[in-house]
C-alpha cells in the first residue's frame, strides 16, 4: 500500500489487490486503515520515481512508434498511425504490447481508437478494446463522465444536474452546456468523437530517418552490436544518398528484452554517410560506455536514427581514387576522439578581438570551430592598429591567475624584486614593463564597480624562467592595496 | 663500380626495411670535410655507422645549430618518438617552448598541417593552458593550425596520442605528461614510437618534472630555461631587458651522441635556432679589446702584427677548384668507409 500526504493527513494513494480485498479504498486516511488492519504495509509515495519509471516505459514504447507522449502520471499515448502493419495489424500489435508488458511485470490496460480521447476512455474504462473509426460515440455513450477527461469539479456539477454518463452529455443541447460548464467540456467531447483534431506531442523529437532491426535471438556482445550498426548504417546510406544528405547527429537505440532502453548519441564534425566510418564511431562510443551499458539478457531490437542531417558535399576523386582532403581525415579523427571522450575532447583556439589576454582566445570544441578552409575575412577598415613591436604574450596562460606574494617593489609602480609563488621564493633579475591593460568598460554591468586596471610585467628569475605577472590596482589610492597575480609563462 | 646502381638501391631499400622492423634509429655518416656532396655521394651517406640501418637523408629534422646537429648525427629523427624532459613543473614554459619551436621548424616544410597538443587536465592546470596568441607571436603557429586535446585521465591521453600518432595529416603530435606515471612505461612508449615510425611523423613526449626512465624513445633531451640576453638596440644591448628566448639543451639519451649541453636561442622572426655564442660573439665586438698592434711609444716604428700575412686565393678562383679536384680520388677508389657495407 502506498500513502501520500494530502492536506494534513496521510492518505492511501494506491493499493494492491490484497489490500483491496481488505476493503481498503483510495483516499482513505492511513490512521483509519491502520485502525482497521494494524498489520498493513505502508510505503511513502515517490512521484519522482514513478515519473522515471513511466519515462523508461515510454522509451521502451519507442519500439512501436516514434510518437510516444506521457499522459499524466500513469498513462502513455502511442500514435501508431501507419505503424500497425509492421506488427501484423492492430489486434496483433495490441496483444504484443500487452503480453510484453505482462512479461515485464506490469498490469497494463490498453485501448486503441481513432482519437486520443476515445483511446483514453477505452483503455481506462473498457480495457483491451479496439475501436474502429465511427464507433467512438457508441463506445463513449455508456461510460461515466470521468471517461471524458474533465476536471472533477465539472464532473460533480454535471452529476448534480443529473447528467451521469457521457451519452447523456452528448444528448444534451450544446449551447447551455458550454455556457454553464465552460468550453473545456465540449472541447474534450469533440476531441474524443473526432470532430476536433488533437495532436499528441511526442516526448522526443522524431528522427527524420531511422532504420531498425528486430532480432529473433537477443544479442549481448558488443561486437555483435557493432556489426549490426554496420548493417543498419548500410541501409541508412541509401536513404541518405536519396536525400543528398549526410548525418550530423546519430543515435543508436538498444532495446533490452526486459524493457530497458539504452540511447547512445554521437555527433560528427562533417556530414557523414559511409557505413564503415559510422561503425567506427560507434565502436569508440561503445568502448567508452562499456561499463555503463548492461546487456542483461540481451537486446532484441536495435535502431539507428539520424537525428540531424546536413547537405552532403560530394567530393570528386581523381583517377587513382584518392580524394585529397586532409581536413576530412582530421575531422574523422576528431569525431572518434569525441565519441569516446566527450564533446570537449578536441579543442581549437579561435582568435577573438579583445585586448584582455584571457578573452583574446576562445577555446571551442573542434566541431564548432570555423572551418580551416575558410579563414575569417577581416574587413580592412577595422584593422587593429599595428605596432612595430607587437606586445609579448606568454605561451601558456593559467586558467585562473594565481595570486602571488610580493613583499617589496623598488618603485611603487615598478616590478617586484622578489615574489613567492606556489610557496617558492623567486628572485627577479630582470623585468620589462609595465604594460597596462584596462578592463573592458563596455562589458561591465551598468552601475557596477569598474574593474581595476592591470599592469603586466615580463619577469625573468635567477634561473632564466620567464613569467608574466600583473599587479591589479594601483598603490596609494583610496582603494585597497593592489594584489599581484601570476598569469602566464613564457618560453 | 662493382655493384650496379640499381642493385645498390635495392640493398638500401632492404636495409631500411630491416631498420624499420627492428626499430633501430637511422643514423648517418658525417660527411668528411672536403668531399664534395654530389648526388652519388649523398646516396653513400645513407649508410650507417652503427646499427646497420640505412635511412634517407631527410629522415632527420635538423635543428639548425651545427654542434647539436652533429652530436645528434643530423638532427632529431622525424619519424620517431622524442622525449623532451623538464626537471621541474615550473620549467614547463621552456620545455613547451622548445617542442613548439621544433614544431615550427617542421611546419616550415609541412605547410598548413595542424599540430595536435595532448595533455592531461592535471598538467594544463598546473602549468597553464597553451595560449594561442603567444604561440602565434613566438612560433608562427596560427590558431587554425592548433588542435588541443585535454584528457581527464592519463589512459585517455595515451589513447588519443596513439590514435594521433598514426595520422599522416598532422604535422606533429605533442603529448604532455607530468611525472612518472606507471602507465607510461616501456610498452606504451614503444607503441607510440611504432606508430610514429609507420606514419612518418614526429611525436614529442613532453615530460614535466619527470625522472629519466627507460622508454622506447631513441632520443631524450632535457630542456631547462636559460637566462636571456638583453635586447639588441642600435646603441648596444638594452640593460635590464629580456631578449630572445633561450634554452639549455642537454642530450640525455641518444644512440649516437655523447652527453652534452648546448644553449640555444630561438629567433622568432626567422623561426630558426641560433646557438648562443660567447659573450664576445654576441655583442659583435670584443668585450675587453686588446689592440692588435701596440701603440708606438718612444718614437719607434709601430711593431708589426705577429704572424705572416699570405695572399690566399679566393675560394671561387679557378686555382682553388682545380687543386681540390686534383686531390680527389677517382670515383671508384673512394674511402672504404664511404662504400656500402654488407650487413651482418
Amino acid at each position: 500500500m502506498i500513502s501520500h500526504r494530502q492536506g494534513n493527513a496521510q492518505r492511501i494513494s494506491a493499493l494492491d489487490e490484497r489490500a483491496e480485498a481488505l476493503h481498503l479504498k483510495r483516499d482513505m486516511g492511513i490512521a483509519d486503515a491502520r485502525a482497521m488492519h494494524p498489520s498493513i504495509d505502508i510505503v511513502e509515495a515517490d512521484p519522482e520515481a514513478d515519473r522515471r519509471l513511466l519515462e523508461g516505459l515510454a522509451d521502451w514504447c519507442d519500439r512501436y512508434t516514434p510518437l510516444v507522449a506521457l499522459d499524466g502520471a500513469d498513462g502513455l499515448f502511442l500514435d501508431v498511425t501507419g505503424c500497425t502493419h509492421l506488427f501484423g495489424g492492430e489486434r496483433a500489435m495490441l496483444d504484443d504490447i500487452l503480453s510484453r508488458f505482462f512479461h515485464q511485470g506490469f498490469d497494463v490496460r490498453a485501448g486503441l481508437a481513432p482519437t486520443p480521447g476515445a483511446a483514453w476512455a477505452a483503455a481506462r474504462f473498457c480495457g483491451d478494446r479496439i475501436v474502429v473509426s465511427g464507433e467512438e460515440e457508441a463506445l463513449l455513450a455508456p461510460l461515466p463522465l470521468a471517461a471524458l477527461r474533465i476536471a472533477p469539479e465539472t464532473r460533480a456539477s454535471l452529476e448534480s444536474v443529473g447528467l451521469r454518463t457521457a451519452g447523456a452529455v452528448m444528448a444534451a443541447p450544446r449551447a447551455p452546456l458550454a455556457r454553464r460548464f465552460g468550453a473545456t467540456l465540449l472541447l474534450r467531447l469533440d476531441q474524443a468523437l473526432g470532430r476536433l483534431d488533437e495532436a499528441v506531442s511526442p516526448r522526443l523529437p522524431v528522427a527524420p530517418l531511422s532504420v531498425e532491426r528486430h532480432l529473433a535471438e537477443p544479442v549481448t556482445l558488443t561486437e555483435d552490436i557493432e556489426r549490426l550498426v554496420g548493417l543498419l548504417a548500410t541501409t541508412l546510406k541509401t536513404d541518405l544518398e536519396r536525400r543528398g544528405e549526410g548525418a550530423r547527429r546519430l543515435a543508436l537505440l538498444l532495446f533490452r528484452v526486459d524493457g530497458a532502453v539504452s540511447r547512445i548519441a554521437l555527433g560528427t564534425s562533417r556530414p557523414m554517410r559511409d557505413p564503415r566510418l559510422i561503425q567506427k564511431l560507434f565502436h569508440e562510443r561503445l568502448a567508452a560506455l562499456e561499463q555503463d551499458i548492461d546487456a542483461g539478457y540481451g537486446f532484441d531490437l536495435v535502431r539507428l536514427s539520424v537525428l540531424a542531417a546536413a547537405a552532403f558535399d560530394m567530393a570528386q576523386a581523381d583517377l587513382t581514387g584518392e580524394v585529397t582532403d586532409d581536413g576530412a581525415d582530421i575531422a574523422l579523427f576528431a569525431d572518434r576522439i569525441r565519441a569516446r571522450l566527450g564533446e570537449g575532447a578536441v579543442l581549437q583556439p579561435v582568435a577573438v578581438e579583445s585586448h584582455l589576454p584571457e578573452r583574446a582566445v576562445a577555446i571551442v570544441p573542434f566541431s564548432e570551430a570555423p572551418r580551416r578552409t575558410t579563414p575569417p575575412k577581416r574587413p580592412d577598415r577595422v584593422r587593429a592598429p599595428t605596432t612595430i613591436f607587437p606586445p609579448e604574450r606568454p605561451i601558456r596562460l593559467f586558467r585562473a591567475p594565481e595570486p602571488i606574494e610580493v613583499p617589496a617593489t623598488e618603485m611603487p609602480e615598478g616590478p617586484p624584486l622578489h615574489f613567492r609563488w606556489r610557496r617558492a621564493l623567486y628572485r627577479v633579475t630582470r623585468a620589462e614593463g609595465p604594460e597596462r591593460i584596462a578592463a573592458e568598460w563596455w562589458r561591465q554591468a551598468p552601475g557596477g564597480a569598474a574593474a581595476s586596471t592591470r599592469d603586466y610585467f615580463r619577469i625573468e628569475d635567477a634561473d632564466g624562467r620567464r613569467y608574466w605577472l600583473y599587479r591589479q590596482g594601483l598603490y596609494g589610492g583610496s582603494q585597497a592595496a593592489p594584489r599581484w597575480f601570476m598569469h602566464g609563462v613564457f618560453a | 663500380m662493382a655493384i650496379s646502381a640499381v642493385a645498390r638501391e635495392t640493398v638500401f631499400a632492404l636495409r631500411r626495411q630491416i631498420a624499420k622492423i627492428e626499430g633501430t634509429l637511422p643514423e648517418r655518416l658525417q660527411a668528411p670535410a672536403g668531399v664534395p656532396l654530389d648526388a652519388d655521394a649523398s646516396a653513400d651517406l645513407t649508410i650507417v655507422r652503427r646499427g646497420l640501418a640505412a635511412a634517407l637523408p631527410d629522415a632527420f629534422l635538423p635543428i639548425g645549430v651545427d654542434p647539436l646537429d652533429a652530436a645528434l648525427s643530423g638532427g632529431l629523427p622525424k619519424a620517431a618518438l622524442s622525449e623532451i624532459h623538464g626537471l621541474e613543473t615550473r620549467d614547463a614554459g621552456a620545455v613547451a617552448g622548445f617542442a613548439l619551436s621544433l614544431a615550427s621548424l617542421i611546419l616550415k616544410q609541412a605547410q598548413g598541417l595542424p599540430v595536435l597538443w595532448i595533455g592531461t587536465t592535471e598538467i594544463f592546470r598546473e602549468a597553464g593552458f597553451p595560449y594561442a596568441r603567444g604561440l602565434q607571436a613566438s612560433f608562427g603557429i596560427g590558431p587554425e593550425q592548433l588542435l588541443f586535446s585535454e584528457a581527464p585521465k592519463l589512459v585517455d591521453a595515451l589513447w588519443v596520442a596513439e590514435e594521433a600518432a598514426r595520422m599522416t595529416t598532422l604535422a606533429a603530435v605533442i603529448l604532455e605528461i607530468r611525472g612518472n606515471p606507471l602507465r607510461l612505461d616501456l610498452t606504451a612508449t614503444r607503441r607510440l614510437h611504432a606508430r610514429a615510425q609507420s606514419a612518418g611523423r614526429p611525436v614529442f613526449l613532453l615530460r614535466q618534472a619527470a625522472e629519466p626512465e627507460p622508454t622506447a624513445a631513441p632520443v631524450r633531451l632535457i630542456v631547462s630555461p636559460a637566462p636571456a640576453v638583453p635586447r639588441e638596440t642600435v646603441a648596444g644591448p638594452l640593460a635590464g631587458s629580456i631578449g630572445r628566448t633561450a634554452f639549455t639543451i642537454s642530450i640525455d639519451k641518444s644512440r649516437t651522441a655523447l652527453p652534452g649541453q648546448f644553449t640555444l636561442e630561438w629567433n622568432p622572426d626567422e623561426r630558426v635556432f641560433d646557438e648562443r655564442r660567447g659573450e664576445e660573439g654576441r655583442t659583435g665586438r670584443a668585450k675587453n679589446p686588446v689592440p692588435v698592434v701596440s701603440l708606438s711609444g718612444g718614437r719607434k716604428d709601430p711593431a708589426a702584427a705577429p704572424g705572416a700575412v699570405l695572399a690566399f686565393p679566393a675560394p671561387r678562383s679557378p686555382y682553388a677548384i682545380s687543386s681540390a679536384t686534383g686531390d680527389q680520388p677517382p670515383p671508384g677508389q673512394r674511402a672504404a668507409h664511404l662504400s656500402p657495407r654488407r650487413a651482418g
